[in-house]
C-alpha cells in the first residue's frame, strides 16, 4: 500500500493529469449549467494534452534540428518532435469543439432564454 | 494514376467543402447540383479502386512520399475499398434525398449545409483509410463536428441533443486520445504495422491493457454500444430529416471499423495474441467484445419495442444492429468475421432505408409516430411497400441481405463453441419481429376509417431513394456469395 503511494507521489504528473482528468469529468456530469459543462469538457481535453506534453518532456533536450551533418546523430540530445505535433493537433481540435459547443450553446440560449439544463427540460415538456 | 485513388477519394470531397462557400456565393442554388455531382464523381472513383484492388492487391499510399514508420500512411485493402463503396454510394443518395427535404429556414446558409455533408463524408473517408491511431481520432473529431453541427442545424429540441452529443463525444474522443497516447507511451509508435513488430514483447504490460481499453470505451461512446448509446437515439431523432440517414447509416458504423482494424489489425496481426491478450483478469479480448455486443443486440432490440416515434424506434434498431456485427466480429474466426463485415454493409443500407422511409413519412405526410401511420398505410404504396422490404432485412428473412449476414455470425458463433452468442443472436431477432409486428400493426390496422385528405404523389428523389436502397437490400441478399466470397479473399485481417 505505502509502496503504490509513493510509486504516485514519484510521479506527480501522471498524478495531476488523473487529477484534472476526473475534475472536468465531475464538473460534466454535476453542473447544470451548460457553460460549466463546456468547462468540464475543456478540462477533460486539456489533462489529456497534459500527459501527451509529460511523457515527452526531456531534460537538457534541444529542439531536433541537427547541430552538423558531418557528426553521428545523437539521439540523446535532441527532443522528440512528435508528441508536440500531436499536442498541437489535439488542441486545435480541442478547440474547434469548443468553438462548436460554443455556438450551440448561444443558440440554446437564444431559443430558451436560459443555460440552465433543468430550466430547458422544462420548457421542452 | 491508380496509386493515386485513395488520396483522390478523400481529396474530392473535401476540395469540394472547402470551395462550396466561394464558389456559391452568388448563387446558392449551384450547391445542391455540385454536392450531387462530386459524390457522383466520388462513387465512380471508389468502384474503380475497389477493381483496382481486387485485380492488384492492396494500395499503400505514402503521404508526401515519407515512408511508413516516419510518415503517415494508408491502405487501401478490400476491407478499406468494399466499405469506401457503400460510403460514397449512402451519401450520394443521402444527398439525393437531401434536396426537397433540407431545413427551409436556413436560406443562404443553406451552401454551408452541403459543406458540412461533404466533410463529414471527406473524414469518414479518412477514417475507413489511415493506418496510424493518431490520424484516426483527427478523422474522428472531424467528422464528429461536422455531425453536431448539421445535427443542431434543425433547431429547437435538436439544439439540445446535439450538444449532449458533443458532450458525450468529446469525452469519447478525450479517452481514444488518451488510449492512443498510452499505446505511443509504450510502444514509440503510432503506425499500425511499426506497432505489430512491437506488441508481443509486452503482452504483460498494464499501460498496453489500459490503453487499450480506454480506447474501446472511447470508439465505444462514438459507435452506440449499449452502455455507451444514450446520446445516440434523441440526436438521430431531432436531427434534420434529410440528415439522419446519412448520420445513421455511416458514422457509428466507421467508428465501428475503427475498433475492427485495431483489434485484427494491430492487436491480433501477430499470432500470438489471437486469443492470448487479457484484458480483465482472465477474459480475452475478442470475448468482451461479443458478450457487450450480445448484451447490445439484444437490450436495443428491447428498448426499441418500447418507442412509438418513428425515428426513435428505428435509431433503437441501430444500436442492436451494431451490436449484431460486433457478436460477428468477436468470435475471431472468419466466417463470423465475414458475417459481421457483411452484415455492416446490409445494416448500413438498411438504416439508411429505415430513416428515409421516416424522412418521407415526416416530410411529405406529416406522420410522426406509429399511431399516426394509420391515417397514411393505405394511401402511401412506396413507403409501405419499402418498409415491408426493409422489414424483411431487418428481420433477417431470406431473400434479403440480413438473412445471409446473420446465418454467417451463428455458423461462426458455433464454430468458436459460443452458443451465448447464437442465443443472443436469435433473441435480438424476436425482438426485431416484435417490433416490426408492431410497426405494421400500426399500418394495417382496420378501425382507421377516417377520410383522408389527398397527400398527392412523392417527390422523384424520394421514390429514388427509397427504391434504390430497397432494391439494394434484396440485391445484397441475392449476389450474397460472390459479396461474401470477395470479402473472404481480399477483406481478411492477417492470420485469421
Amino acid at each position: 500500500m505505502v509502496d503504490a503511494f509513493s510509486a504516485v507521489l514519484q510521479r506527480p504528473n501522471f498524478l495531476t493529469v488523473v487529477i484534472i482528468f476526473l475534475w472536468g469529468f465531475y464538473i460534466m456530469v454535476t453542473r447544470y449549467n451548460l457553460i460549466k459543462k463546456l468547462i468540464g469538457m475543456y478540462l477533460v481535453q486539456t489533462s489529456v494534452i497534459f500527459f501527451l506534453v509529460s511523457i515527452s518532456a526531456k531534460k537538457e533536450a534541444t529542439v531536433p534540428v541537427l547541430m552538423s551533418t558531418t557528426d553521428p546523430v545523437q539521439a540523446a540530445i535532441y527532443a522528440n518532435p512528435l508528441p508536440h505535433v500531436l499536442t498541437l493537433t489535439a488542441i486545435v481540435v480541442g478547440v474547434a469543439t469548443l468553438g462548436v459547443g460554443l455556438a450551440l450553446c448561444a443558440a440554446i440560449y437564444r431559443k430558451y432564454g436560459s443555460l440552465d439544463e433543468e430550466e430547458i427540460l422544462e420548457k421542452l415538456e | 494514376m491508380s496509386y493515386q485513388l485513395p488520396a483522390i477519394l478523400f481529396l474530392l470531397p473535401l476540395f469540394a467543402a472547402i470551395s462550396m462557400p466561394v464558389v456559391c456565393l452568388k448563387n446558392r442554388h449551384w450547391s445542391h447540383p455540385i454536392s450531387v455531382a462530386i459524390l457522383m464523381a466520388m462513387v465512380l472513383v471508389s468502384i474503380l479502386n475497389l477493381n483496382n484492388v481486387v485485380h492488384h492487391g492492396e494500395i499503400r499510399y505514402m503521404f508526401s512520399g515519407w515512408t511508413a514508420p516516419l510518415g503517415i500512411e494508408w491502405v487501401a485493402d478490400g476491407l478499406a475499398s468494399v466499405i469506401l463503396v457503400l460510403l460514397s454510394g449512402l451519401g450520394l443518395l443521402g444527398v439525393v434525398f437531401t434536396g426537397p427535404t433540407s431545413p427551409k429556414a436556413l436560406g443562404g446558409r443553406i451552401v454551408h449545409y452541403y459543406t458540412l455533408i461533404l466533410l463529414l463524408l471527406s473524414a469518414l473517408t479518412g477514417i475507413v483509410f489511415a493506418r496510424d491511431l493518431f490520424n484516426i481520432f483527427v478523422f474522428l473529431e472531424v467528422a464528429a463536428i461536422a455531425s453536431y453541427a448539421l445535427i443542431g442545424i434543425a433547431g429547437g429540441r435538436a439544439l439540445i441533443s446535439a450538444f449532449r452529443y458533443l458532450i458525450l463525444g468529446t469525452i469519447g474522443a478525450s479517452l481514444y486520445l488518451l488510449g492512443v497516447s498510452y499505446l505511443y507511451a509504450v510502444t514509440g509508435t503510432l503506425n499500425m504495422t511499426d506497432m505489430v513488430d512491437r506488441l508481443p514483447f509486452l503482452l504483460s504490460s498494464k499501460a498496453l491493457v489500459g490503453g487499450l481499453l480506454f480506447m474501446f470505451i472511447g470508439l465505444g461512446i462514438k459507435m452506440a454500444l449499449v452502455p455507451f448509446h444514450s446520446w445516440m437515439p434523441d440526436a438521430y431523432a431531432d436531427a434534420p430529416e434529410s440528415i439522419s440517414p446519412i448520420l445513421a447509416s455511416l458514422v457509428t458504423k466507421v467508428a465501428l471499423l475503427a475498433w475492427v482494424r485495431i483489434v485484427y489489425w494491430v492487436l491480433t496481426a501477430s499470432d500470438v495474441l489471437l486469443q492470448g491478450l487479457i484484458v480483465f483478469y482472465d477474459i480475452p479480448i475478442l470475448r468482451l467484445i461479443a458478450v457487450l455486443g450480445a448484451l447490445a443486440a439484444v437490450i436495443g432490440a428491447a428498448l426499441a419495442l418500447a418507442q412509438r416515434n418513428l425515428k426513435m424506434m428505428f435509431a433503437y434498431g441501430g444500436v442492436s444492429h451494431i451490436g449484431i456485427i460486433l457478436i460477428g466480429i468477436g468470435q475471431g474466426n472468419q466466417t463470423g468475421f465475414v458475417g459481421g463485415v457483411f452484415y455492416l454493409l446490409n445494416d448500413a443500407v438498411m438504416q439508411a432505408a429505415l430513416f428515409y422511409i421516416a424522412g418521407v413519412a415526416i416530410c411529405h405526410y406529416g406522420v410522426r409516430t406509429i399511431d399516426d401511420l394509420a391515417r397514411v398505410g393505405k394511401h402511401a404504396p412506396w413507403l409501405t411497400g419499402c418498409l415491408i422490404i426493409v422489414a424483411l432485412g431487418m428481420i433477417g428473412l431470406p431473400p434479403t441481405g440480413g438473412f445471409f449476414g446473420k446465418w454467417n455470425i451463428i455458423l461462426g458463433a458455433i464454430e468458436a463453441g459460443n452458443y451465448f452468442s447464437v442465443a443472443a443472436v436469435v433473441f435480438s431477432t424476436l425482438l426485431t419481429l416484435a417490433y416490426f409486428v408492431k410497426l405494421f400493426e400500426g399500418i394495417f390496422r382496420q378501425s382507421s376509417t377516417r377520410l383522408d385528405d389527398h397527400f398527392g404523389e412523392i417527390p422523384l428523389s424520394f421514390k429514388l431513394t427509397l427504391g434504390i436502397t430497397s432494391a439494394t437490400i434484396l440485391l445484397l441478399g441475392l449476389f450474397s456469395s460472390p459479396i461474401v466470397e470477395l470479402l473472404l479473399n481480399h477483406a481478411m485481417p492477417p492470420h485469421l
